[in-house]
């Protein structure tokens, strides 16, 4: 009765470190190949970013959940170019207030880079056009 | 010449100059302050942008300043959109997290960033050089600013020493909204921490996984804000995630001692001592805090998961 009393200890307390170090395997696992799931988050167990959100009132309602708004965003990455084997490191260090924030509007945001607008360009072209008296673009019917 | 043609330049030039002058003076809460002398990074390094790439290049020169080990054809995978030819802030942030670096957005005021340039730290900015209806948007490096020769100078493009009349470069900030960040080291604190600013940036850094630096970044806190309860809560949970329940256990009683009534630290007190194996004494402190009157339904909700979990845990080892 002793001796199982003590294996049965035994067995919770590895399995206790087993679960542990699974949940630091995992998040590092989900780091290299997931989405970028990679909070050890545990039901039952309250994250920092959950308090810190609290404390500082910026909990916003994720408009999707979190693994579709991922998932979303990676396309818009890979439809604007980015290398399929690249989109899910870049992604792993998005939070999901971030991930959310980005849902649907990869290509609203600015995107520092020098480029010039061809419509801006087009613009200013006609503008002069106009200016000069060869177009009559800007007049109304 | 005709009438019309001599007519043309005269408006043109009135053109330009209505364009240049609409864009007003920048209020003076985001200038340089009251700083007497010149203030500068004499060792931030530069990297020359290649084509579309100054948002890789100006994260290349923050992060090899702060002792990361990159490249820039790294870096150009990690941020550069190709199809926006140009890269997105929050990638700029999110590759900072890639090297256990803090992004740390400042103030929106030449003399935030000029507190930066004090401790030593190079700031990278997000400019629109353009205008608002053209923009050209551009990310450099602020490695100096000079208020005697009213100038700022920076890390851009191609320049490594490009010096911008400090009004100029108010109103190129201005347009892209007074963005910048520094790269923190994570046991670094901001010239002039915000303090929930900086909390989300650590937070933010232990949700992705980069728990020895948000640790550090924790300790850091808690040193300076030692009576507030965020930096330990942070500390414990980072602990316990990489597998230290007894620290963790020490950092959740140090947050209760704090506040008595800070749930979450409770909740994961009987979570950590359940997990080592304290069954018992795990359950008291949750019975406790369920027996106190001024919990919310959501805490409550949450702490009798948390019971239940306990519970189930024991009863299947048993």
């Amino acid at each position: 009765m002793q001796a199982r009393n003590t294996a049965a200890t035994q067995n919770r307390n590895r399995a206790t470190a087993g679960y542990l170090r699974m949940a630091v395997v995992q998040s590092f696992a989900f780091a290299l190949i997931s989405l970028g799931f990679v909070q050890a988050s545990h039901a039952g167990f309250v994250g920092t970013q959950q308090v810190v959100d609290a404390e500082a009132r910026q909990e916003k309602l994720l408009e999707l959940s979190g693994f579709l708004a991922r998932a979303d965003v990676a396309a818009e990455l890979e439809a604007l170019g980015v290398a399929p084997e690249f989109v899910t490191a870049r992604l792993a260090n998005l939070t999901d207030q971030e991930v959310a924030d980005l849902h649907d509007r990869v290509s609203d945001q600015v995107a520092g880079g020098d480029a010039l607008a061809l419509v801006g360009a087009v613009f200013l072209v006609l503008m002069i056009l106009e200016l000069v008296g060869v177009t009559d673009i800007f007049k109304s019917f | 010449m005709t009438a019309a043609a001599v007519a043309f330049w005269p408006r043109l030039l009135a053109l330009v100059a209505a364009s240049t002058v609409t864009a007003c003076a920048v209020s003076p809460q985001h200038g340089v302050g009251d700083l007497a002398s010149a203030v500068q990074v004499p060792a931030t390094p530069f990297y020359p942008q290649e084509r579309f790439q100054c948002g890789p290049a100006a994260l290349m020169t923050v992060l090899d300043y702060s002792g990361v080990d990159t490249s820039l054809d790294e870096l150009v995978e990690r941020v550069y959109l190709p199809a926006r030819q140009g890269s997105l802030q929050a990638e700029l942030i999110a590759a900072t997290r890639a090297y256990e670096r803090v992004p740390y957005v400042l103030d929106a005021s030449l003399a935030a960033i000029v507190a930066e340039l004090q401790q030593q730290r190079p700031v990278l900015v997000l400019q629109n050089l353009g205008t608002s209806w053209f923009p050209r948007w551009h990310y450099a490096v602020v490695y100096a600013v000079d208020p005697v020769e009213k100038v700022v100078r920076l890390r851009s493009g191609l320049d490594k020493e490009r010096e911008t009349p400090i009004p100029v470069f108010l109103k190129t900030w201005q347009r892209a909204g007074f963005w910048s960040m520094t790269a923190l080291a994570p046991d670094q604190l901001p010239a002039n921490p915000d303090r929930e600013r900086y909390f989300s940036a650590i937070a933010a850094l232990e949700e992705t996984g980069h728990l020895q630096a948000a640790q550090l970044g924790w300790q850091a806190a808690a040193q300076h804000w030692p009576d507030t309860t965020t930096p330990l809560f942070g500390l414990a949970n980072t602990a316990f995630s990489l597998g230290d329940p007894g620290a963790a256990e020490l950092s959740y009683r140090a947050v209760l001692r704090l506040d008595s009534s800070h749930w979450g630290a409770r909740n994961n007190l009987a979570y950590v001592l359940a997990a080592s194996g304290h069954v018992s004494e795990a359950l008291g402190e949750l019975d406790a805090a369920l027996a106190e009157p001024d919990l919310s339904p959501t805490w409550r909700d949450e702490l009798q998961d948390t019971r239940l979990e306990i519970l189930s845990m024991q009863a299947g080892s048993d």
